[in-house]
């Protein structure tokens, strides 16, 4: 099943957090108490943070600190505001994505609502409020504050996960390095895992090398693969026709004995594929075709 | 959450071919770990990637759920609700493809494991359930 947070309406949202409108008027009214005394959070909360090396590495710069103070003042007033509707969701993902961008971890942000909301409830509140109507402000405030934290943690772990994917995909990409080992002879090392992507980029780019070089072997090292499914196998033979329809023979080195055995068990006929155990089979494999002969 | 840390249980979205890799890469260097035997990992890997290749090729999306059973076996479960497989027998048949390529994951898993159960409904989906026995010396 697909979930994304990011499809849901706002409404949906303050469903999943059991977020009604009399949760809200309740944080508009400890609002009264709040918003007046910000600045008075600010000190304190900034008194907290000094302690944590963290925040220390980041708001190095009297600037920087200044414009994270101001915009965190923002925030709690449009949270006590409590005006949510997509402009608010919005707000909130801004935030997750300049956590994620900075590098602010998930366990630095929780305590720092932990603290924020401790600094709410017992060090700025004036006793103003009915017990009863106290404990139902708190129970607002922390459902929104959840709310919140939903959203920022929501956007903080996508963007995570997908500055992840790219690192390993950018690292896929300018893994084929296809050097011209000898007169006639290209070789390419191949590490990590092939998929359908990358066997295209593979294919691409020996074939204009094979156009430039006129190389007559190409030499395919799989002895960084660790899998080799039916698709991979599929990809490598289409590689290896490609390339001898240029005139190049391909030859696929490096097969590890446990490569070798989900191959055969994988039931996929090898006899069209020029394989060897190790790269120095295929280098002298390769020599003989280029008729040369090494001792 | 598995509360018996004996047997943790993974479970990995596969909505993409990225979903699919890193679930690969993940199984590959967890099995490396526990039991050090790259012929048991790159097995393990290989049924994986079929099985999810198979979801995001045919499914489009789905769930997968490795299962490590106190050093004693590894269970895949692949669960996804897409079209579901009209024809068992002929989709477990070397070399059969609805989509023109090998044809060859289905009964190659089944060659390199010792359980293999399959559950398909048509428009409800497929679940295939794996399990590899250890064989600890
Ligand atoms: N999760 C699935 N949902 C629907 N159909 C499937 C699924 N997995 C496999 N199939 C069917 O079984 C056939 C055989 O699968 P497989 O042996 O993996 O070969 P291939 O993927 O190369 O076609 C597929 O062509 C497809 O028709
Ligand atoms: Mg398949």
């Amino acid at each position: 099943m697909q979930t994304d947070l990011r499809e849901m309406k706002t409404s949906g949202l303050m469903k999943m957090h059991d977020l009604d409108e009399s949760d809200l008027v309740m944080v508009r009214k400890y609002g009264t108490i709040i918003s007046p005394k910000l600045e008075e959070y600010a000190v304190l909360f900034y008194e907290w943070i000094a302690e944590l090396p963290e925040y220390q590495v980041l708001f190095s710069n009297p600037e920087v600190m200044g414009r994270a103070r101001s915009e965190q003042i923002n925030y709690w007033r449009s949270f006590f505001n409590a005006r949510v509707d997509d402009n608010y969701v919005q707000e909130r993902r801004k935030i997750g994505e300049v956590h994620a961008r900075v590098g602010l971890s998930l366990p630095s942000y929780f305590a720092a609502m932990n603290v924020s909301f401790i600094i709410f409830t017992k060090k700025l509140y004036d006793g103003g409020l009915y017990s009863e109507e106290y404990s139902s402000a708190i129970s607002a405030l922390t459902k929104l504050m959840h709310f919140d934290i939903t959203i920022v943690v929501e956007t903080y772990s996508r963007l995570i996960n997908e500055r992840i994917s790219k690192q390993s995909k950018a690292l896929m990409e300018m893994s084929t390095p296809v050097t011209q080992i000898w007169q006639d002879i290209l070789m390419l090392p191949v590490v990590g895992i092939i998929d359908s992507k990358r066997a295209q980029d593979i294919m691409m780019t020996i074939l204009s090398r094979i156009g430039e070089t006129r190389a007559k072997v190409f030499i395919m090292d799989i002895s960084g693969v660790a899998v080799v499914d039916s698709a991979v196998a599929n990809h490598l033979f289409k590689i290896t026709k490609s390339t001898g329809l240029m005139g190049c023979v391909s030859l696929i080195s490096g097969i590890s004995p446990a490569i070798a055995q989900t191959i055969v068990n994988l039931g996929i006929n090898v006899d069209e594929v020029n394989s060897t155990a190790t790269l120095r089979d295929a280098l002298e494999q390769a020599f003989k075709i280029i008729g040369r002969t090494v001792t | 959450m598995d509360a018996n840390l004996d047997s943790p249980s993974e479970r990995f979205d596969i909505n993409n071919e990225d979903d699919v890799r890193g679930a690969v890469m993940l199984s590959y260097s967890e099995i490396m770990s526990r039991f050090n035997d790259a012929g048991l990992a790159t097995q393990i890997a290989t049924c994986i990637s079929e099985l999810a290749m198979n979801i995001v090729k045919y499914a489009q999306y789905g769930e997968l759920y490795i299962h490590y059973q106190s050093n004693y076996s590894i269970e895949i479960i692949a669960e996804d609700r897409g079209p579901g497989i009209a024809n068992i027998e002929q989709a477990m048949q070397d070399h059969f493809s609805s989509k023109g390529t090998l044809g060859l994951g289905l009964p190659g898993v089944k060659r390199m494991v010792d359980e293999f159960e399959i559950q398909s409904q048509i428009n409800h989906g497929t679940r295939i359930r794996v399990k590899k026995w250890i064989n600890q010396y």
